[in-house]
């Protein structure tokens, strides 16, 4: 019989690796000079970059109707994008805050590079609110500041309003905790660094010891910022759902918002993960740290919310119907068959339909198959938010205004831009700091009898561990 | 108590009379800090950089930014009647051709800026047209000419004056046939000039037509009853009103003294008894007048005769008159006139019927349906003859036929564009050629104009002096309002120029004023004997603007030698398919394509701007579809050719259009002189002429395909109905058609937009509105706040009332609107991307039987909820609740989120997409509206144009959100003035620019908290027929609707 798996947890990293072995693993490819692959790649994002950096100028200098939207359809895109990309940054909350209070350490492999997304999704999440305003130079107007017109305050009844607390509030909390489980790592690339290299990262890592007294308040403040970040995951989607659920918008005007905005969050944000997790533990060969468990893992949360997801939908449709009111059914009428009907169904298909296929284990395994539906499941998320807005502007109470919408170009690039400057942001990321938080993996390596190596050691010791595990265990995980 | 004394007391240590307070309470303004000597000041070091450091970054600061300057240079000497921020107002007329309206010309600090009705008229009594409103843009429209001068390769050559007379008085001198093609005039003084300018040069005639003929009315009545002229027609005193192709609430005749009449009978006067008018309509397409018709009953236009010989068989059958043979006519048609006939036999005497045809016997035939129903001398008024039409197309035939033969010499052309008015306009341009001295008194370069040789351009009308008399005994002055802004010259002191009149007193700083003072003084005083002398009466006359005389009664009675033809009508045409064209209410047949305002004002039936569009019958496909004619869609480009002539037409579809025809407006497709170039397709020259008289209509127009799709078709609706009903093909039963089309019953016609009804049936719709009411009150009760009554219950609370039934959506009260709050205009790609900027627009919802349906119009503007959606969700409170219960808009603190546009339910504010005003910080966006040719400045940015912008509205800049105000500039100036006159405000004080531009008194504005007012009066009157749109989502609208309640 070879080495029994310990029934407490299975082994999160593959490779029997060693402590040295991972600080290798994880800081080379900071240290290294980029491949080709990752020139290429950064050329095209910064061209993405530079494109939604045009289109941004363009819009502000020419007004904002070089955009599609009209009298009667106000949001569009703007406001799709921004759902969108905030929803993208709810995975890193939740992997970090919410998976670290429930002791999921699995999270470790996959939480830094979801932490960073998180921001990045933000940071473009937060672009649309502001070039979405018709005077942008006035964008301050929306702080509560004393100032000298008068007793001229923000409205604090505005969900608008709430939002930029929520936003600015989970952004702050985010790039903490980010930065909190970075400084441990970037010590350790200071200690590999030599030069000016090592001067930076001294000043990064905030003259980092690694004495007992620093883990132990690192510990504490990971902790704290959990515990402040949990009931933001949960808070920021749904104030981002109260600018629809406070209007009185047929469509708009629903309870259900919230749950629905929340889950939905969670769903695209996880599926982003996995969009980026499977590219970056390709590209820079740490399968042994991200791996197919990983993966299985995170596939499973996709499934919970998609399922979440479309039952909310099938529930607006419900509560729509059984309301009795003539204007909510005829907004979800027109929604499911209206003049956006393809909009619709390409939601329910890749939202609710295709998570489906993860009840496989076989696909929810699958590389492939894991990246190909976490970019339909962001299709899908993209569509939901569409569809939520434009559908619903497109046909509100006046019959005699109802338009369409089409969007223009300045909209489509500032769209495929902010997907340019995600992945200019990430790719830079992955340059200067390490993608797998290599303090918290070290944390959880298996440090039992397989590692030894002196007298007496087992027959087998530093082979590889295997990672077979029983249905059984696995249930326990 | 001790301090009973103390009359008020402020605080406790006023009632204990506590020495600090008392001390301070001695300084009214507690200045104790302030009122201490400042210490002398040391300068530190800290000061001097702290100094150093200001000034440097406030002059680095001001120097790099570069503040447009603009000059605004005073007054030396202060003109009296000029009080900078207050307005003047100057009564005059709107006189063009055929249209005419007294009006008051509003005057802010020496320039016009809106025009308001004028009440004293008996003609128009207040009431304006989209037309009138915006006559004073065409005053600062950059392509006016500027100077006179001679034309060469479509340039203005500049001469002076003298040396024009010179010039001109030489080719007069050498003799020979003068012509002067002109409009109808109906100026007495112009015409006395026109007699002095004939008797020197006795080889002139003139020569008149008019954009739209009613040449044929005019022969037909010469013939029935020896009067060349028309009479007027009282739609106020008819119950039962006919009209075949008449679009008399629009553009026929005189529309808005007819909308008046008309729409004193369409309101409900009591709901016990309604004392409703009845009103057909035979017609091919939807005309304004025809969607407002009880009846619509469709014919093909060729079938005109037909419907007309039909009704007088019909009168003529119960009359013992005797029968004539009709020609043939759809059986529909036949029965409906059946329907029609039998009305107004049963109503005689007290009916009318009136005639848009140009055709001499069709006229005569309705005529005598007249004389037979006893209409002569009671609903027809000859006593009183309107004098807006007098043109005869036939005289302009003549008149080609004369310049072919090279027997005129000269030829001045007054206010006319025959070159693109004219269905032969190519003729016209060759004969023309041959005319040795082509003279334009026009105001712009206009295809005539580009075919003269000089151009003596006149002032515009707000620059001249003038007087009309649009109805016989009706007179009216015109005053200038501004000095010439060009070097121009009124035509008719040119033509007292030319014909060296020695009633000129060439001395005088304005002869034309003087020569139309002795021409009051000499001739119109004389009908009067209020005023003795005529300094008083002249003074009076033109304070007032308006002078009416008594008419002498006279009657008419059918002349027994006029036989009726029944194969002189209009015979039914053979081809598959048959066009109509027509005058819509904005640009007429194209004199008024250069206006923006009337070009970006949408067609009140078709809902399109910036040209005319092809409209095409919606069909039936008996099930769940309406589609386009050969499955054409709106905005889908078609050649047209008629007469052999093609055209490349974009197509709208209209419900009401009758099957196999399709019809087109005049008006599009100008050539010359402004920004309508380029805009529509001209189709007068399809226009075919028949016995003389031009028809508007062809039998036979072929319509291929689609080629192609207009990219920015520009309609502001996109959506039309409202509770269509269809035939079910396979059950026969009459179903919901458009929720047909929209699959899913329940989503219009449960909608509480529009309540309507048939007037029979006032009581159940009563209690549907009752029932709605109460549910709707029901669902409102359910909330949280505390209710705000007490709080708008006191002092002012504005509101408005909308009557539906009174509202004939001729769109006076947009233009008005556009006029008062400086409303941009966009252009045509803006407009068709749903940019429009219009504070107040028409919904125009099609209702009742697909085929052949009613129309209802709602003018929409801010609701000015007391609840209102769009304030509780700005994030900056940029739009927020006045006490008066206004929705106000601060436009400077607007970040332009478009939240507020979102939410508001009934979609009416509007967003500054673009720079379309140049008040933005970056100047370099302004976006090119027009496009007509390079270099083309943006249509604000033009000093001249900015001349009409109201000084108490701001300018928006862009990024912005604005919408209806409720005119507070007005309400703000109406409460200073009743508080500086001490007194309650009263209604006439706040009159928004909607309310007095209308011509039907469909809108009422005041205070609704006082039980007296005229909105308070006028909700109560019609207490269970008034509404509030969407009243069960709890908005709490200032604005109430009537239902509208038609009488089929």
């Amino acid at each position: 019989m070879s080495q029994p798996v310990a029934p407490v947890r299975h082994v999160l990293i593959e490779g029997n690796k060693s402590y040295h072995q991972i600080s290798e693993d994880l800081c080379v490819p900071t240290e290294r000079a980029p491949s080709r692959e990752w020139i290429v790649a950064f050329s095209i994002a910064s061209a993405f970059t530079a494109l939604y950096v045009f289109a941004v100028v363009w819009t502000i200098w020419k007004g904002i109707g070089e955009w599609g939207a009209n009298r009667t359809i106000n949001w569009a895109w703007d406001i799709t994008n921004f759902v969108w990309w905030i929803g993208i940054g709810h995975a890193g909350t939740l992997i970090s805050a919410i998976l670290l209070l429930f002791r999921q350490r699995w999270r470790t492999g996959v939480n830094r590079a979801a932490e960073a997304m998180t921001i990045f999704a933000v940071i473009c999440a937060g672009q649309f609110p502001l070039i979405h305003m018709g005077r942008l130079w006035l964008a301050f107007f929306i702080f509560p500041f004393p100032n000298t017109r008068g007793p001229l305050w923000v409205n604090f009844n505005s969900p608008l309003l709430w939002d930029v607390f929520a936003i600015s509030t989970y952004f702050s909390v985010s790039v903490l905790f980010w930065y909190t489980g970075l400084v441990p790592d970037l010590a350790t690339v200071r200690d590999r660094a030599v030069g000016l290299r090592k001067k930076l990262y001294e000043i990064f890592s905030f003259g980092w010891t690694g004495s007992a007294k620093h883990w132990q308040r690192w510990e504490s403040l990971s902790l704290i910022l959990a515990g402040l970040s949990t009931p933001l995951v949960l808070s920021v989607h749904t104030i981002v759902s109260f600018d629809f659920a406070t209007s009185v918008i047929p469509g708009w005007h629903t309870t259900i918002f919230p749950p629905y905005f929340v889950a939905g969050a969670i769903f695209s944000g996880f599926a982003m993960v996995q969009t980026l997790m499977v590219i970056t533990r390709k590209v820079l060969n740490l399968q042994e740290y991200i791996t197919i468990n990983h993966i299985d893992s995170m596939n499973k949360v996709i499934v919970l919310t998609g399922t979440i997801v479309g039952v909310a939908y099938l529930t607006e449709l419900f509560i729509a119907w059984y309301s009795g009111y003539i204007y909510e059914q005829f907004a979800f009428y027109n929604r499911v068959f209206g003049i956006y009907w393809w909009a619709y169904f390409g939601m329910m298909f890749c939202n609710v339909v295709s998570p489906q296929l993860f009840w496989s284990r076989r696909i929810r395994r699958s590389i492939w198959w894991t990246f190909f539906l976490s970019i339909v499941v962001n299709i899908g998320m993209w569509f939901e938010r569409f569809v939520i807005i434009a559908t619903t502007l497109a046909r509100d109470y006046l019959p005699s205004s109802w338009s369409y919408y089409r969007p223009t170009w300045v909209e489509i690039s500032i769209f495929s831009g902010t997907i340019g400057l995600f992945f200019f942001l990430f790719m830079i990321f992955t340059r200067v700091a390490p993608v797998v938080a290599i303090a918290e993996v070290k944390a959880i390596l298996k440090v039992a009898g397989d590692q030894y190596v002196g007298p007496k050691a087992r027959k087998g010791a530093h082979a590889p561990v295997t990672t077979e595990v029983t249905e059984k265990q696995q249930e326990k995980i | 108590m001790q301090h009973q004394d103390n009359g008020i007391w402020v605080s406790v240590d006023d009632l204990n009379r506590e020495a600090s307070f008392l001390k301070s309470a001695e300084q009214e303004f507690l200045l104790d800090e302030l009122a201490e000597a400042p210490a002398a000041w040391t300068p530190s070091r800290r000061d001097f950089l702290k100094l150093m450091g200001f000034s440097l970054g406030a002059a680095t600061v001001a120097a790099s930014c570069e503040i447009p300057m603009r000059k605004a240079i005073p007054h030396v000497i202060k003109p009296d009647a000029i009080v900078p921020g207050v307005a003047n107002y100057y009564a005059s007329s709107f006189v063009n051709g055929s249209d005419y309206c007294a009006i008051l010309v509003k005057t802010r600090e020496g320039r016009p800026i809106k025009i308001e009705g004028n009440t004293l008229s008996s003609v128009t009594a207040g009431g304006t047209s989209a037309r009138a409103q915006a006559l004073v843009l065409s005053l600062y429209d950059t392509r006016r000419l500027k100077y006179p001068g001679k034309i060469e390769d479509g340039e203005v050559k500049k001469l002076s004056w003298k040396a024009l007379d010179e010039k001109i008085k030489g080719q007069l001198q050498l003799g020979g046939n003068i012509r002067i093609i002109t409009h109808t005039i109906i100026s007495p003084t112009a015409k006395k000039a026109l007699g002095e300018f004939i008797a020197k040069y006795p080889g002139t005639r003139v020569v008149t037509y008019d954009p739209v003929s009613h040449a044929a009315l005019l022969a037909a009545n010469e013939a029935c009853f020896g009067v060349r002229g028309i009479p007027t027609y009282k739609f106020d005193a008819a119950d039962v009103i006919v009209s075949f192709g008449a679009d008399f609430l629009g553009t026929w005749v005189s529309p808005i003294e007819h909308a008046r009449g008309y729409a004193s009978r369409r309101k409900i006067q009591s709901l016990g008894n309604p004392a409703m008018s009845r009103h057909y309509q035979v017609e091919s397409y939807m005309s304004l007048t025809g969607s407002n018709a009880d009846m619509r009953i469709q014919i093909r236009p060729s079938e005109m005769g037909a419907a007309i010989c039909t009704l007088y068989n019909e009168i003529a059958q119960k009359t013992g008159a005797p029968a004539i043979s009709a020609p043939a006519l759809n059986e529909k048609a036949k029965a409906a006139l059946k329907k029609a006939a039998s009305d107004l036999l049963a109503a005689r005497g007290k009916t009318l019927v009136v005639c848009g045809t140009n055709n001499v016997m069709e006229q005569i035939i309705v005529n005598k349906i007249n004389d037979l129903l006893g209409n002569l001398n009671s609903t027809i008024d000859f006593s009183v003859l309107n004098n807006l039409h007098q043109g005869d197309e036939r005289d302009m035939m003549r008149l080609i036929g004369e310049m072919n033969a090279g027997q005129v010499a000269l030829a001045i052309v007054w206010g006319a564009n025959p070159a693109y008015e004219l269905p032969n306009a190519e003729q016209f341009k060759a004969a023309f050629a041959k005319v040795n001295t082509r003279i334009s008194f026009s105001t712009i370069l206009d295809e005539t104009t580009l075919l003269c040789n000089y151009v003596a351009p006149t002032h515009h009308l707000l620059e001249s002096w003038g007087d009309a008399e649009p109805k016989t005994g009706h007179y009216s002055l015109i005053q200038p309002t501004i000095a010439p802004l060009f070097d121009t010259r009124q035509a008719e002191l040119s033509l007292l120029e030319w014909a060296d009149s020695p009633n000129l007193n060439r001395q005088d700083e304005q002869p034309y004023y003087q020569y139309l003072k002795s021409h009051w003084a000499d001739e119109m005083k004389a009908k009067q004997s209020k005023y003795a002398t005529a300094t008083a009466f002249w003074d009076m006359s033109l304070h007032d603007g308006v002078f009416e005389v008594p008419p002498a009664q006279r009657t008419v009675s059918f002349s027994p030698n006029v036989a009726l033809n029944a194969a002189a009508v209009t015979q039914p045409g053979a081809g598959a398919v048959e066009i109509a064209f027509y005058e819509t209410v904005n640009i007429g047949n194209g004199q008024y394509a250069h206006n923006p305002w009337l070009q970006e004002m949408p067609d009140p039936v078709t809902r399109t701007v910036w040209g005319n569009y092809l409209c095409i019958p919606v069909e039936w496909d008996g099930k769940k579809k309406m589609t386009g004619w050969m499955g054409l869609e709106d905005g889908d480009k078609v050649e047209v050719e008629v007469k052999g002539k093609k055209h490349l037409c974009t197509v709208v579809r209209v419900c009401g259009q009758a099957p196999g025809t399709v019809a087109i407006a005049l008006g599009g497709g100008r050539e010359s002189g402004g920004c309508g170039v380029g805009h529509g397709v001209n189709v007068n020259p399809w226009l075919p002429i028949e016995g003389g008289f031009i028809q508007y209509f062809a039998k036979e127009a072929k319509v291929s395909g689609k080629v192609g799709a207009e990219k920015n078709f520009a309609c502001v609706q996109h959506h039309h109905t409202m509770g269509l009903s269809a035939k079910d093909a396979e059950s026969g039963q009459t179903i919901n058609a458009d929720e047909q089309v929209l699959a899913y019953q329940g989503a219009l016609t449960d909608r509480s937009i529009i309540f309507q009804a048939h007037v029979n049936e006032l009581a159940s719709l009563r209690q549907k509105m009752a029932e709605f009411h109460k549910h709707a009150s029901h669902l409102n009760e359910q909330t949280l706040y505390p209710d705000r009554a007490d709080y708008f219950g006191t002092g002012l609370k504005w509101a408005m009332f909308i009557d539906l039934n009174a509202c004939i959506g001729c769109g006076a009260c947009q233009v008005a609107c556009v006029s008062e709050n400086n409303v941009p205009v966009v252009g045509k790609n803006e407009v068709g991307r749903h940019h429009e900027m219009t504070w107040l627009r028409i919904d125009r919802y099609y209702y009742g039987d697909l085929e052949n349906p009613r129309v209802v119009y709602q003018p929409m503007m801010c609701q000015h909820c007391d609840n209102a959606p769009c304030e509780n969700v700005c994030p900056v409170n940029a739009t927020n609740h006045s006490a008066e219960g206004i929705n106000q808009m601060a436009y400077n603190r607007c970040i332009g989120t478009r939240y507020c546009a979102n939410n508001c339910p009934y979609k009416v504010r509007r967003f500054n997409w673009l720079d379309y005003t140049t008040a933005d910080t970056f100047p370099a966006n302004e976006e090119r509206l027009f496009r007509v040719e390079e270099g083309d400045i943006p249509f604000y940015a033009d000093n001249l144009v900015r001349m009409v912008l109201n000084p108490d509205v701001t300018v928006r800049s862009r990024g912005v959100i604005e919408k209806c105000s409720f005119c507070i500039q007005r309400i703000q100036e109406g409460k200073l003035t009743a508080k500086r006159e001490n007194r309650p405000l009263e209604d006439n004080d706040v009159r928004t620019a909607c309310q007095t531009a209308c011509p039907t008194g469909a809108i009422v504005f005041g205070n609704i908290n006082n039980p007296q007012s005229a909105v308070s009066q006028a909700i109560k009157k019609q207490e269970e027929l008034a509404y509030q749109v969407l009243e069960e989502i709890n908005t709490r609208p200032g604005v109430r609707y009537s239902a509208k309640v038609y009488n089929a």
